[in-house]
């Protein structure tokens, strides 16, 4: 890592000159009036309105209040779907209970029941939050379920051999052996995740970015929806990267990390 | 066919060095060191060497996988500067298309030649006899046991009928018993389908029961080191095992290969 | 005892056919159990129907609203604009993925923009696509465009850049030449890859699409379930809702099967 190869250093040239030349093409094509400025409003006014926005601090509770919601949602459903998971896997009545519902509610557009939610649990938080949790609820537990129920017979048994109890055995081998597919589990729910806070924010309002984002489009408020859009982006990455790191993290004997 | 028959492959001077850019050699792992090596014509030659000597390294340069960096390699076609079905190679782990059938993998090699529905299929289907896989024309790999994906994936070879067959350790996955068989049935196929062949491996009586002359490789970096005869005559079986000179030339390459695995792992301390 | 052959047969498959249906019956009794504690709900009054309607005013809702030809309008709007966006993404992102992987300046030019793309939650493109097209099919098509887009380069790049470079080397060694190779090969061996990629993609493309028709209603069964919501026809609300997750449901499962059929070979004997 520590020795840069020229192709290396060559391509991150390049791709910053493609990012440059993006948005360079992006701010003339309205300021040269090729794209009507409604359509696309110059990228400088966007970074202006963001600016503002920042300075006002009106961004930062926005950005707070959809990840409150996003993350709130997405550790209920975490800590409700690895347990349910993992019991499946190891009990069969369990199993025999939840594997049929789950299976029909996995492909599901979870999205669809928004209105059921919001008919139930009116429209604040509450709602949104259960809403998110439902989302992100079955891609966690199948993948526990599928991660925990392949896991290979050889460790489990020379744990037994070693004398590991039940209770050690879940905790020292199971979920260390199930991990990867827990947080596969949870890497394909965060994104759903997202989406799904995005969207109950523009359909119940209530501040936050998406609530914010759809005002701005209602009011045709261009530049407000392309500033919406880079935060969500940024939000979006940080996130997402910060379930990545976690990953690497926790997952440093795996030989996944070997290779970098 | 006339003067230059003699040759079936010839390697000038052959360096090779893995990472980084070409020509600093020293700052990269040297994997051949001016490496001269003269095949002859339908001969079943062995590379032998211990593991990280570059004998696969050399087979790729040979099969134009990998471009020559330093020196040449050329054959009775001139020199090698691509892959081409005058060169044909079976890898140790087979490396048949999993979504084609058995019959579907033989004809591939055929139809890129460009001939006819029908007679890709009457090949195929010679070549699939050959290998004794009749009966298994439709069958995917993955249905398949090692030693029958092997004999696919050289039936898929031979179809094209390549100058040069290159192996690269193909009976290497295999288990002892169906190595056996593979070895007698290769030796066999040859006979009557002579060939150039460069066979890689680093089981010294393998090398000993196949090749009518076997090089041992040195160390990383690899070269040459010993060139040896077996003289063991063309026909080669059960009774091979237990002739005199098969016996004689196991134990003293064996200890000229050890030689060369000590330095080996010296050199990676 | 040969006459009678028959019969016997004939009495084990009905066996058969009943110990299947026993199976489902007990696989999906979780299922049945739910249903009931859900009509229960409504009828001890623990739940209010308004809340909670119960199955026989749903599935009356549903038929009302199928002979009416409301729902089979809506859904034809709805599941032809995430067939468009779909089969876009998947022609278009299969392509720019396989060049990625191939192409190392393509690959340089397009990284940045994936790397931004990709993080990001698309229901936040829907005020963007009202913006740029309107309130009509285009800015709901393009929409679930580019959110099924992404997945689909990804899981096609990453399919085609793990393809086994044995694989590749013994192709272009049978003759293939680039094209062949790009088309032969790697196209199939990421084909895994691609279509897990496409599986995602077809749930992305009914959240988008439930999602943009409620955000922004015109027609659709998104805006059908609002519209019943917000005139307060809850039994006929959750009918439409249910029809959207059972569609979602049938489309994943058709959609596994091909799956299944297309990649037959990879079933192990």
């Amino acid at each position: 890592m520590s020795t840069l190869s020229p192709a290396y250093n060559r391509d991150r040239l390049l791709q910053a000159l493609v990012l440059a030349g993006l948005a360079l093409v992006w701010e003339a094509s309205s300021r040269a009036g090729w794209v009507h400025p409604f359509l696309l409003p110059p990228l400088s006014d966007v970074l202006t309105r963001l600016l503002t926005d920042m300075q006002s601090g009106a961004v930062f509770v926005d950005l707070a209040l959809t990840l409150y919601r996003a993350l709130t949602g997405f550790a209920i459903a975490a800590v409700l779907a690895v347990p349910l998971g993992i019991l499946m896997a190891r009990r069969r009545g369990v199993q025999w209970f939840f594997d049929p519902l789950i299976s029909i509610g996995f492909p599901m557009p979870k999205i669809a029941f928004v209105p059921i939610f919001i008919l139930w649990f009116d429209i604040y938080d509450t709602s949104k939050v259960i809403m998110i949790t439902f989302s992100c609820f079955f891609p966690i537990v199948t993948a526990t379920y599928s991660g925990t129920s392949h896991i290979d017979k050889w460790p489990l048994w020379s744990a037994r051999a070693l004398g590991a109890s039940e209770g050690e055995l879940l905790r020292e081998i199971i979920l260390p052996l199930a991990s990867p597919s827990i947080l596969t589990g949870l890497q394909i729910a965060l994104p759903v995740g997202m989406i799904t806070t995005i969207v109950t924010e523009m359909l119940m309002g209530g501040s936050g970015v998406g609530g914010a984002m759809i005002a701005a489009g209602r009011f045709a408020d261009s530049v407000g929806v392309f500033a919406g859009i880079i935060e969500i982006a940024i939000l979006g990455m940080v996130v997402i990267r910060g379930l990545d790191w976690l990953r690497a993290r926790m997952l440093v004997w795996h030989p996944e990390n070997r290779a970098h | 066919m006339g003067m230059a028959t003699d040759f079936g492959i010839k390697i000038e001077g052959v360096s090779h060095a893995y990472g980084g850019g070409q020509g600093q050699l020293g700052t990269n792992t040297l994997a051949l060191k001016q490496t001269d090596l003269l095949i002859r014509h339908h001969e079943f030659h062995a590379l032998l060497g211990p593991s990280g000597c570059g004998k696969s390294t050399l087979l790729y340069l040979i099969g134009g996988f990998i471009p020559v960096q330093t020196g040449s390699i050329s054959t009775q076609k001139g020199p090698v500067t691509a892959p081409g079905p005058d060169r044909s190679i079976v890898f140790q782990n087979f490396a048949l298309f999993p979504w084609k059938t058995v019959l579907e993998n033989v004809m591939y090699g055929l139809q890129k030649k460009g001939l006819p529905e029908v007679e890709c299929r009457d090949i195929a289907q010679a070549h699939i006899k050959l290998v004794q896989l009749g009966g298994f024309e439709q069958a995917y790999p993955s249905q398949l046991s090692g030693g029958m994906q092997q004999r696919a994936a050289i039936a898929r070879t031979l179809a094209v009928d390549p100058d040069i067959l290159l192996m690269d350790e193909p009976f290497g996955a295999l288990d002892a018993q169906t190595r056996r068989v593979m070895q007698e049935e290769l030796r066999m196929i040859w006979k009557k389908r002579p060939k150039t062949v460069v066979f890689v491996t680093h089981d010294v009586h393998e090398a000993v029961f196949l090749a009518d002359r076997i090089s041992i490789m040195s160390a990383r970096p690899g070269r040459i080191e010993h060139q040896i005869d077996t003289g063991l005559g063309p026909e080669r079986d059960e009774s091979t095992l237990t002739d005199r000179r098969f016996v004689e030339l196991g134990e003293q390459i064996w200890r000229l290969v050890r030689e060369q695995a000590v330095l080996a792992s010296r050199g990676g301390l | 005892m040969a006459g009678g052959g028959i019969r016997p047969l004939a009495g084990e498959q009905e066996r058969g056919s009943l110990v299947v249906m026993v199976a489902l019956c007990v696989r999906y009794l979780p299922v049945l159990i739910m249903l009931a504690l859900w009509e229960l709900a409504g009828r001890s009054g623990l739940v209010s129907q308004q809340m909670l309607p119960g199955i026989g005013a749903i599935a009356s809702a549903f038929l009302d609203l199928l002979s009416s030809g409301e729902l089979i309008m809506n859904a034809w709007r709805s599941l032809s604009r995430a067939a468009a966006g779909l089969g876009l993404a998947v022609m278009i992102g299969m392509t720019v993925g396989l060049l990625m992987a191939t192409r190392p300046l393509f690959r340089t030019l397009i990284n940045p923009l994936v790397r931004i793309l990709y993080p990001m939650p698309k229901s936040a493109l829907i005020p963007l696509v009202m913006i740029w097209f309107g309130l009509g099919d285009a800015s709901k098509i393009f929409l679930i465009f580019l959110g099924c887009l992404l997945p689909v380069i990804v899981s096609a790049y990453n399919g085609a850049r793990g393809v086994n470079p044995f694989l590749i080397w013994s192709a272009t060694s049978l003759g293939a030449s680039q094209d062949e190779v790009l088309r032969e090969i790697i196209l199939p061996a990421a084909l895994p890859d691609i279509l897990a990629g496409c599986r995602t993609a077809l749930a992305f493309s009914f959240i988008l699409m439930v999602s943009s028709e409620f955000v922004i209603a015109k027609d659709g069964l998104g805006f059908l379930i609002g519209s019943l919501g917000d005139g307060g026809n809850y039994p006929a609300m959750f009918a439409v809702i249910l029809t959207v997750a059972g569609t979602g449901f049938v489309a994943d499962r058709l959609f596994g099967s091909f799956v299944s059929h297309r990649l037959r070979w990879k079933e192990q004997a």
